[in-house]
């Protein structure tokens, strides 16, 4: 096998200790029982459009401040600080990743923390996208728009010639995403600096020139793979905005997490496949440091040791690709039944669609779970870095040079405890939007509850999953 | 029965919590011993034993004997072992941080092995 180091995740090692069989039991008996408790409990609950319906709070005195324009001001400049950062430090800086802010930034504090933190408090990218910010500076000044167009930037609709981007949907955005997780999980390429700032270099020209020439929305919406990403991942979040036909906000609003996932949206298979991407590709990730996958690595030996470094991309990017395929299948399969036992006439597009967004909140507690000591621990990283950032020798702050990361809440047992009830708590939020959906879908209470069998089977599958990876020792070479 | 389910359901998750809570944290291992191990590293490509084990808050010695110059590298508790071809390298450190700590051969970025602190 090629020497791939300590690798995992994009970048860097993890010292997660694998979770006891025990506590797996446990949780595995926990998911079982409280899933249990759950359809029991939903028994003769309501059905069509009052089924989705949720409570929020109105939040006035958010109102003023989500409509002036500092917020997008302080985070567009935040996000520009961090690209300008990651592109001279990935270019300029150390050729070793740990010593190299760039990789930093990019897989542990964008790629892991930003994530997390969306989901939890609101769609940050929405604040911080660097491109976004870009854009409308230059657009205020110095942009005007191409003949024919009227209106404000933000609004006009995107097109080159004859090709208007909402015909394609927001398949650009599914090939940009898996592109992007083959480059974390698949390239073994993810911890070059150098790699990482030219490629943020390319995607920032990329997306600068096709917002330009299709349009600002158009193509943040259809073609940036990120503003599709953080626009699901914001609809768990507790922040609702209220917009009139303008776009300007209206209303602010605070819901339980997972709810805003039962908002009505645009279906297609172009939606559906960006979700179960952002499953198999999280699963993979976790697959990928496992005892299993690495018997499997050197099982196939003979057939990709020829190629050496080539041959184990392709091993990897094929699994990667047979493992979205699978999900994507079996979410199939088992939507089919969930509309053969709901009895009811559906077309097939929509309810997955609608569907697919109710299994997010697995995905999201699964990647926390994941990456909580990754950003616990290991973002620290970055502090000593700050003293000498293009490791030319400086010391621009030298009372950080010689910090040592603390494991204060990375300890094994308080890792545990927050990987166990962030999954559990995950797992209830997904088979509760899911009954909620069924509800809007289907007739009668007691379809509603059939319906829901397969479903909730799912869910529980992949909770499972999520559960046996991280309960798998960590191995190195992932 | 509607009223009802809400707090049904956020008791069923608290007992779940505080069992699991009490499941994790009171199965602990009780370190504070002095542990003492002895690892040999070959060509920068192999260590014997290669899975080196201590409890938390023990007071770990670990003596490196090496084939070859170079510097192995303990990462988490981020201590280096330089060494010189025959001799005993030795660093003594309190296991204060759990986890899986990967031991890597320096200059090359070799995977030898890790240190399980549980």
């Amino acid at each position: 096998m090629p020497a791939t180091g300590i690798l995992l995740h994009g970048f860097g090692a993890r010292y997660d200790l694998p979770a006891s069989l025990a506590l797996y039991l446990f949780a595995a008996g926990g998911v079982v029982v409280i899933s249990f408790v759950l359809v029991v409990l939903f028994v003769g609950d309501q059905v069509g459009a009052k089924a989705i319906q949720y409570p929020r709070r109105a939040v006035p005195f958010l109102l003023p401040l989500a409509r002036s324009r500092w917020p997008r001001l302080v985070g567009g400049t935040i996000g520009l600080l961090g690209l300008a950062a990651i592109i001279i430090t990935g270019l300029f800086g150390a050729p070793d990743a740990t010593r190299n802010p760039a990789e930093y930034l990019t897989w542990i504090y964008f790629w892991a923390a930003t994530v997390i933190l969306s989901g939890l408090v609101g769609n940050l990218w929405y604040l911080i996208n660097p491109w976004a910010a870009i854009y409308d500076a230059f657009a205020r000044f110095f942009i005007s728009p191409p003949r024919g167009e009227v209106g404000p930037r933000e609004q006009r609709a995107g097109r080159v010639g004859a090709l208007t981007l909402s015909r394609v949907g927001i398949w650009p955005a599914v090939v940009a995403f898996f592109l992007f997780a083959c480059l974390e999980l698949t390239t073994g390429m993810a911890n070059r600096p150098w790699l990482v700032g030219s490629l943020a270099l390319l995607y920032s020209a990329v997306t600068l020139a096709g917002m330009y020439f299709f349009g600002r929305n158009e193509w943040l919406d259809h073609c940036e793979a990120f503003t599709v990403l953080f626009g699901i991942v914001g609809r768990f979040s507790p922040v609702e905005a209220e917009r009139d036909d303008q776009g300007r906000i209206t209303a602010v609003y605070l819901r339980p997490w997972g709810v805003g996932l039962l908002q009505p949206g645009p279906s297609g298979w172009d939606r559906v496949v960006f979700v179960i991407l952002m499953l198999s590709t999280l699963a993979f990730d976790g697959i990928e440091g496992t005892r299993a996958w690495s018997d499997f690595t050197i099982a196939t030996e003979p057939y990709w040791q020829p190629s050496g470094a080539f041959g184990f991309f392709l091993l990897k990017t094929l699994s990667m690709t047979l493992l979205t395929g699978a999900f994507l299948l079996i979410f199939i399969a088992f939507m089919e039944m969930v509309i053969y036992f709901g009895n009811r006439k559906l077309d097939l597009k929509a309810t997955v669609s609608a569907f697919a967004l109710t299994l997010v909140p697995i995905a999201l507690v699964y990647n926390a779970a994941h990456n909580y000591s990754y950003v616990m621990v290991q973002s620290q990283g970055l502090i000593p870095l700050l003293n000498d950032p293009l490791a030319k020798g400086w010391h621009l702050l030298p009372a950080l040079a010689g910090y040592k990361p603390s494991f204060a809440l990375a300890q094994a047992s308080t890792v545990w405890f927050a990987q166990i009830v962030l999954i559990v708590v995950g797992h209830v939020i997904a088979v509760y939007l899911s009954h909620l959906k069924a509800g809007e879908k289907f007739r009668t209470a007691q379809r509603v509850l059939l319906s829901q069998y397969p479903m909730l089977l799912l869910m529980v599958m992949y909770t499972m999953t999520s559960l046996w990876i991280l309960a798998q020792p960590i191995t190195a070479g992932g | 029965m509607s009223r009802y389910r809400i707090p049904i359901v956020i008791v069923v998750l608290v007992v779940f919590v505080v069992v699991g809570g009490i499941l994790i944290f009171a199965n602990q291992n009780a370190g504070g011993q002095n542990v003492t191990i002895n690892v040999t590293v070959t060509g920068g490509a192999k260590m014997v034993p290669d899975t080196l084990k201590a409890h938390h808050n023990d007071t770990v010695t670990i003596n490196v004997t090496s084939d070859t110059d170079g510097e192995v590298h303990l990462h988490g508790y981020d201590i280096h072992f330089d060494t010189k071809a025959g001799q005993v390298v030795t660093q003594t450190f309190k296991a204060a941080n759990t986890g899986d700590f990967p031991i890597e051969w320096e200059s090359t970025s070799t995977p030898l092995g890790h240190l399980v602190v549980s």
